[in-house]
């Protein structure tokens, strides 16, 4: 309530000081040429009142909840809470939320009372940040106007402006480096605490994975990720490909070489819908028809076949995949030089001789290079196995059983009630920690054999 | 001597050894094509074959009712409306976010980025994030969001932002097509006539490249609302009976009401699912279709 006011309060004065500054500068317009056009002094003026409040507000906020704690822990209130820090911060959020209603009644019966307290310092506290968010916009201001009035027609608003936008420009380039970081961070934090838990070495080559139920310690189950990753590899790099190489390899052949420039305008926005479709549906597709229907077919070949199986949720992952495969080979068919296409029908070989004894082996590295990204594009695909593949950890080559992935557990780890840090979500966050390395892993390989051949042929 | 003899008999263009090899080397040709002809029907008959599965299971489940209302235990009464608001508050989150910072990196990275070592990290940053598995910035919203940030668990806003942070990179990259595709002589006349870089770049290049940043940020902004995965890391499953009233509610969105819906046991709730879907797969043809008509109604080859 009072940021909103004081954002508001913020507004008018950068409105104020920025429409004067522009007028000032018309005016000055009628005796002397102006280094700047008016509307630059008047965006200028607005940049110095807005973007320092803007700091002291940002840098308050954290500051507050950390002032507003200490504030309340000092009431005689407070007096009563347990010594231990967790134990008070968590009563203390709890009385935070219910002084912020959103919820009714805490666990602890001593977090009713300092909920009015929080709310007092809170308004203190606020009113403090506010009044100093306007001192600072008030203070760039007078800043701004005194750079101004010193060098009236001179002042060389426009460059200064376009310096903030370059800084602006940076900013917004920056951010992801940070989310990169912010990655890297988050998952290296969490998995080395996991690792606190469970040995690395029990973690990469257990094979047996049981998480513990959400009471039991961390020891009475076991995080051997050795079925989920092979039951990753088996869905999306063994049976998705299975289904997406040919099919895919084949389209953009068809695309490329036969079909005629309008029946190819028609078909290839059609093949790219494939890929738009969203994955939760092709998950539901594959639970409702593909998987009953795979299961039956196991089943007359004497398989042991349950409904959620590697082979259902592989098939349907390969068919999304398809028109990545396609749209990565045509690239690659189409950075073949022309020349080896013509010399080679110009020898009398037919149309298919040419496309497999001259353009795919040359237009090869292109060509493995984008399955090496189909493949981790279908490794960290997540919608289609949790809905089709199932939960249950099996190390099995049966195409008709049931078996789970890296990014199922993921899921199944991390939904569903459970304190943050017990050893089933940070085993969650290990898992993602190897599917991001090994996704990574790909990707640069991919990017590198692709690019070395686009150079071979420039 | 007898292949010397096979030589010569193919070698005569009137030969039968000739012919029947031509004759088996134009089926080959003609077996390749079908081939390929086959892989791209069979390619579409699956699309038409899900489409027409969510069609009839699920095209008597849509009425109004099933629009305007909210979920329910009771599928007679459930209805989409509160995860189609969740949606909408959700996108309009991640197209704030994701669509500024997107354009403004997009053209720092193409018109001002200096060739250092910062901008080789940004680039490869940048590349890196299109290709990182969605589930992933899923658990850094989790961690970072909710965990270090105490920001409102389920909400639109973190669901917003976790996807902004997803978009922004394919938002990014678009946009470096679209302004690379800007001749270079627009650039020299206005620097010719005296305006700076920055008003070469704000007056002149970016309205010319906004088509085609508008159309890879519509298609972004269509595989964000198709997301599922990463929402389900923040909690967006919540069980909501009244649609969210702003970005702060717990909310819930149309692709996690599937998959909820997809787990009940009644099996009313299949044609609720089904419904929902041809709910969500009209949005997204709508989206496709607006970014593709843009490409052709505005899209100026140079």
């Amino acid at each position: 309530m009072t940021v909103t006011t004081a954002l508001v309060a913020i507004l008018l004065i950068a409105a104020a000081v920025g429409g004067a500054s522009y007028l000032r500068a018309v005016r000055l317009r009628r005796q002397s040429r102006l280094h700047s056009l008016p509307i630059y002094h008047g965006v200028h003026a607005v940049l110095w009142s807005i973007a320092p409040a803007l700091l002291v507000l940002a840098a308050w906020a954290p500051l507050e909840t950390r002032l507003v704690d200490q504030a309340v822990l000092a009431t005689p209130e407070a007096r009563a809470l347990p010594a231990s820090p967790s134990q008070r911060a968590q009563i203390l959020s709890e009385a935070r939320q219910i002084a912020h209603r959103e919820i009714v009644g805490g666990f602890s019966p001593l977090s009713r009372p300092l909920a009015p307290r929080i709310l007092d310092s809170e308004r203190d506290y606020g009113l403090l940040g506010v009044a100093a968010a306007l001192l600072a916009a008030l203070a760039g201001a007078a800043f701004q106007i005194y750079q101004s009035r010193r060098r009236a027609a001179e002042f060389r608003a426009r460059a200064s402006v376009e310096k903030w936008m370059n800084a602006l420009l940076l900013t917004a380039s920056l951010i992801a480096i940070f989310t990169t970081l912010g990655i890297i961070l988050t998952l290296l934090v969490e998995s080395l605490r996991f690792f606190d838990l469970v040995p690395p070495g029990d973690f990469l080559f257990g094979a047996q994975w049981s998480p513990p139920a959400a009471s039991q310690p961390a020891s009475s189950g076991a995080f051997g990720s050795i079925p989920l990753f092979w039951g990753t590899i088996f869905i999306g790099a063994i049976i998705a490909m299975i289904v997406a190489i040919p099919l895919g390899l084949m389209s953009a052949i068809y695309l490329t070489q036969y079909a005629n420039p309008k029946l190819r305008a028609l078909l290839k926005p059609l093949l790219e819908i494939l890929a738009g479709v969203p994955t939760v549906v092709y998950g539901y597709f594959a639970a409702l028809t593909i998987g009953p229907a795979v299961r039956s077919l196991g089943l007359t070949l004497g398989l042991h076949a349950s409904s959620e199986s590697a082979l259902a949720a592989g098939l349907v992952m390969g068919i999304m995949i398809i028109p990545f495969v396609s749209s990565m080979a045509d690239d690659s068919i189409a950075a073949v030089p022309s020349a080896m296409r013509d010399g080679s029908l110009a020898l009398g070989a037919t149309g298919s001789e040419t496309i497999r004894q001259v353009l795919l082996p040359a237009a090869l590295p292109g060509v493995v290079g984008g399955i090496l990204l189909a493949v981790s594009r279908a490794i960290g695909e997540t919608m289609i196995v949790v809905m089709a593949a199932g939960l249950a950890a099996n190390l099995t080559a049966n195409p008709f059983a049931s078996v789970t992935t890296v990014t199922v557990q993921i899921v199944q780890l991390l939904t569903g009630d459970q304190e943050f840090d017990s050893a089933k979500t940070l085993a969650a966050f290990a898992l993602g920690l190897v599917l991001f390395l090994i996704t990574l892993a790909l990707n640069l390989v991919a990017l590198t054999v692709v690019r070395r051949y686009r150079e071979a042929y420039e | 001597m007898s292949s010397a003899a096979q030589l010569g008999a193919v070698t005569r263009w009137t030969g039968a050894a000739m012919r029947s090899r031509l004759r088996r080397r134009y089926r080959s040709e003609r077996i390749f094509k079908l081939l390929g002809l086959g892989a791209v029907g069979l390619s579409l008959a699956f699309l038409a074959f899900l489409l027409l599965t969510m069609l009839w299971r699920g095209f008597g489940g849509l009425s109004l009712h099933f629009l305007t209302a909210s979920d329910s235990t009771d599928p007679a009464l459930a209805g989409v409306w509160g995860a189609l608001k969740g949606s909408f508050l959700t996108i309009v989150v991640t197209m704030l976010l994701a669509f500024p910072i997107g354009v403004l990196s997009a053209v720092y990275l193409e018109e001002f980025a200096p060739r250092n070592r910062l901008t080789d990290v940004i680039e490869v940053s940048i590349n890196n994030l299109a290709a990182v598995p969605s589930i992933i910035f899923g658990l850094l919203g989790l961690a970072v969001f909710l965990n270090v940030m105490n920001l409102p668990r389920s909400a639109p806003l973190v669901g917003g932002m976790t996807l902004a942070l997803m978009t922004m990179p394919v938002i990014v990259i678009a946009g470096r097509n679209a302004i690379t595709s800007v001749p270079p002589s627009i650039r020299d006349a206005a620097l010719g006539v005296g305006a700076s870089r920055m008003q070469v770049v704000f007056h002149h290049v970016l309205p010319l490249a906004l088509p085609g940043i508008l159309t890879g940020t519509i298609i972004g902004m269509a595989r964000a609302l198709g997301e599922t995965a990463p929402l389900l890391m923040i909690g967006m499953r919540a069980f909501i009976t009244t649609p969210p009233g702003g970005i702060s509610d717990a909310a819930t969105v149309l692709p996690v009401q599937i998959f909820l819906w997809s787990d009940e046991v009644s099996r009313a709730f299949v044609q609720k699912t089904s419904a929902a879907i041809l709910v969500l797969l009209v949005f997204m043809l709508l989206m496709n279709g607006l970014a593709i008509y843009l490409r052709n109604r505005f899209e100026r080859r140079w």
